[in-house]
């Protein structure tokens, strides 16, 4: 029988430091893990504890994958201490991502904040990859301050790609800054897009994501159509050991991803 | 109709313990405890009386269990011998409805649960008394088992009703036949009388403690989700967690991770939802901050999330959480003044 509280050994290639609290981890895991966009992974340092984390590389690339991971707490703290060559633990890939064949066809407007830029970068790999089956794709990405911009050289890169409707804002800019200051619904009003037919896809923390999902409805995205990436407290990630429950879902299983009319009815989603 | 006497029963279980860690109920001051099999246990054994003290969960999974071992694909407990749980009751026989439809599936499921579950033999009975705590009848339940056993004993004047509940049972009695013999109409009539006995002696006691009738509870939480009763039954709630560890319903576990001979290894420990942290993510964020949050969590859990996913209620009327609160928080109590809202 499978055993699902298994992890599989990985070993780390190298270590990316994004800001002085977030580092990117490349893993080369010795057996393939084959994920999807918006899927977790729970991240194992043998001994210490697991904590779950969404991949922040292209899903297609079977031999490493990448994570993006904030210091906040015990697993985080000793995750960053991490050199090449240590070895650590990945169980997965859980849950249910983006339903990438959903989006065919249709004008995807990708909405991210602060750290929520890892995640989507995965996300935006794939819809790179599949750019010529969207109608049209818009990517509006906030942070605190500039140098909190996750990837800010890739994603000045993709600034200049002619199949990307993108802007980036800060909350508080500094000398350098020369875009727009504000939080990310202020740079969501230019979007041009027929509204009532859109995908919308949010991700986040949790105040980005409320006021990005609330934007979304005013433009006009139906509730169906907006794409939220829920975050609560993912232990087992296959619905058995309940601390992540939502409503009559538990956010490991049944999502992370799920569509904001499957859960707008839930008491206290954002908290 | 078949019939065992006490001291053929005896040996059925000693030549049984061949095959399965065999668990009796046996007699402890007031409380009903499982043991393992042994002389001195069987001869403290009780078949009838009330339910036991500790959950069924027990023997199916852990508080305790090693999950994983360094990363190789072996299953701890993989080898372990299957349990036989005897003269268990019927709340904890439905705890297994909850049980199974959390812990048992294709893809996740947990792989020692599943084992103990199909390889494991119940030899339930028939509740003989009640507790003062006892409700089943009042959730649907019934003091004496209808499904769910493999082999289910009524007691009787010197010895026990038959009645085999599965294929597995059915095996079990045909590979020992000569221990059985045909019941009487006499011994059928006097578990009758026991039965109903014992079931009106429970509706007398959810009529007084004024429950609601079990089609009412499903969506109760919802309908009172705002209600002040819960931050009222939750003055005296002291977070120790004893509801939740001791209810044949509840599931919840975590994950702890600890080296063994410098290898991983990954412990399931029963968690409880009425500790603080329970629901916190990392970077400190709470959805249930407050306690009263957390109690309402527990029935919204029982009574409104259960019906929904897996279509029954996930309370057996044991009464073990009432008992075991130092806080006297009654789930009785709380489901009343629901209703009554």
């Amino acid at each position: 029988m499978n055993n699902p509280y298994r992890s599989v050994e990985a070993e780390v290639l190298k270590v990316i430091s994004e800001t002085p609290s977030i580092k990117t981890f490349v893993f080369s895991p010795k057996e393939e893990l084959t994920f999807g966009p918006g899927q977790f992974m729970e991240l194992s340092v043998p001994g210490v504890g697991e904590a779950p984390f969404t991949p922040s590389s292209d899903s297609r690339n079977k031999e490493t994958m990448e994570i993006t991971i904030v210091k906040v707490g015990k697993v985080t703290d000793v995750i960053h201490e991490l050199k090449p060559g240590d070895t650590v633990g990945l169980r997965g890939p859980l849950g249910k991502g983006y339903p990438l064949a959903k989006f065919i066809g249709q004008e995807v407007i990708v909405v991210g904040g602060g750290v929520g830029l890892a995640p989507l970068r995965t996300l935006m790999y794939s819809l790179f990859h599949m750019r010529d089956k969207l109608k049209k794709l818009v990517y509006r990405g906030g942070c605190r301050n500039p140098e909190e911009i996750l990837y800010r050289d890739e994603l000045e890169g993709w600034m200049k790609r002619p199949d990307l409707d993108m802007k980036l804002t800060v909350d508080v800019g500094n000398d350098d800054w020369k875009g727009p200051v504000g939080v990310v619904t202020t740079i969501m009003d230019d979007i041009q897009v027929d509204f009532s037919r859109a995908v919308g896809i949010v991700c986040g923390p949790p105040i980005m994501m409320k006021f990005g999902t609330f934007k979304l409805q005013e433009l006009g995205v139906p509730d169906s159509n907006i794409y939220l990436s829920m975050e609560k407290n993912m232990s087992c990630g296959f619905g058995k050991c309940g601390h992540c429950r939502l409503g009559d879902f538990y956010c490991c299983k049944d999502g992370p991803v799920f569509t904001y009319a499957e859960i707008r009815d839930i008491p206290g989603i954002w908290e | 109709m078949l019939f065992i006497t006490r001291g053929n029963l005896n040996k059925l279980l000693e030549s049984l313990s061949g095959d399965y860690r065999v668990f009796v109920p046996t007699q402890s001051g007031e409380r009903t405890a499982f043991s393992p099999l042994s002389e001195k246990t069987l001869e403290k054994m009780v078949i009838g009386g009330v339910r036991g003290f500790e959950p069924l969960k027990a023997f199916y999974f852990l508080g305790r269990e090693k999950v994983a071992e360094g990363f190789g694909p072996e299953t701890p407990h993989a080898n372990d011998i299957p349990p036989c749980i005897v003269g268990v009751k019927a709340c904890d026989l439905r705890g297994f409805h909850i049980l199974d439809h959390v812990y048992m599936d294709e893809d996740y499921g947990d792989p020692t649960y599943m084992k103990a579950r199909r390889e494991g033999l119940i030899i339930s009975s028939d509740c003989t008394e009640t507790l003062d705590t006892c409700f089943c009848t009042a959730v649907g339940g019934k003091p004496w088992p209808e499904s769910d056993f493999d082999i289910n004993l009524s007691p009787a004047a010197d010895g026990f009703l038959v009645l085999q509940g599965s294929e597995k049972g059915k095996n079990t009695i045909q590979k020992y036949r000569s221990l059985f013999q045909e019941a009487t109409d006499e011994t059928t009539r006097s578990v009758k009388q026991v039965r109903s006995t014992v079931k009106r002696k429970l509706e007398k006691s959810a009529a007084e403690n004024k429950i609601p009738p079990v089609e009412k509870l499903a969506g109760t939480v919802k309908r009172n989700y705002e209600s002040s009763v819960w931050a009222d039954e939750t003055s005296t709630c002291v977070e120790c967690g004893a509801c939740n560890t001791i209810c044949p319903t509840c599931h919840c576990f975590l994950l702890y991770d600890q080296q063994s001979d410098g290898r991983l290894a990954r412990f399931r420990i029963w968690d409880s939802c009425l500790i603080k942290d329970f629901a916190r993510v990392a970077g400190g964020e709470n959805p249930r901050a407050r306690l009263w949050m957390r109690l309402r969590n527990r029935f919204d859990k029982k009574f409104d999330f259960f019906p929904n996913v897996a279509g029954e209620v996930a309370c057996t009327g044991c009464g073990r959480c009432i008992a075991a609160c130092p806080g006297k928080i009654d789930i009785r109590k709380v489901l009343g003044r629901l209703d009554s809202e």
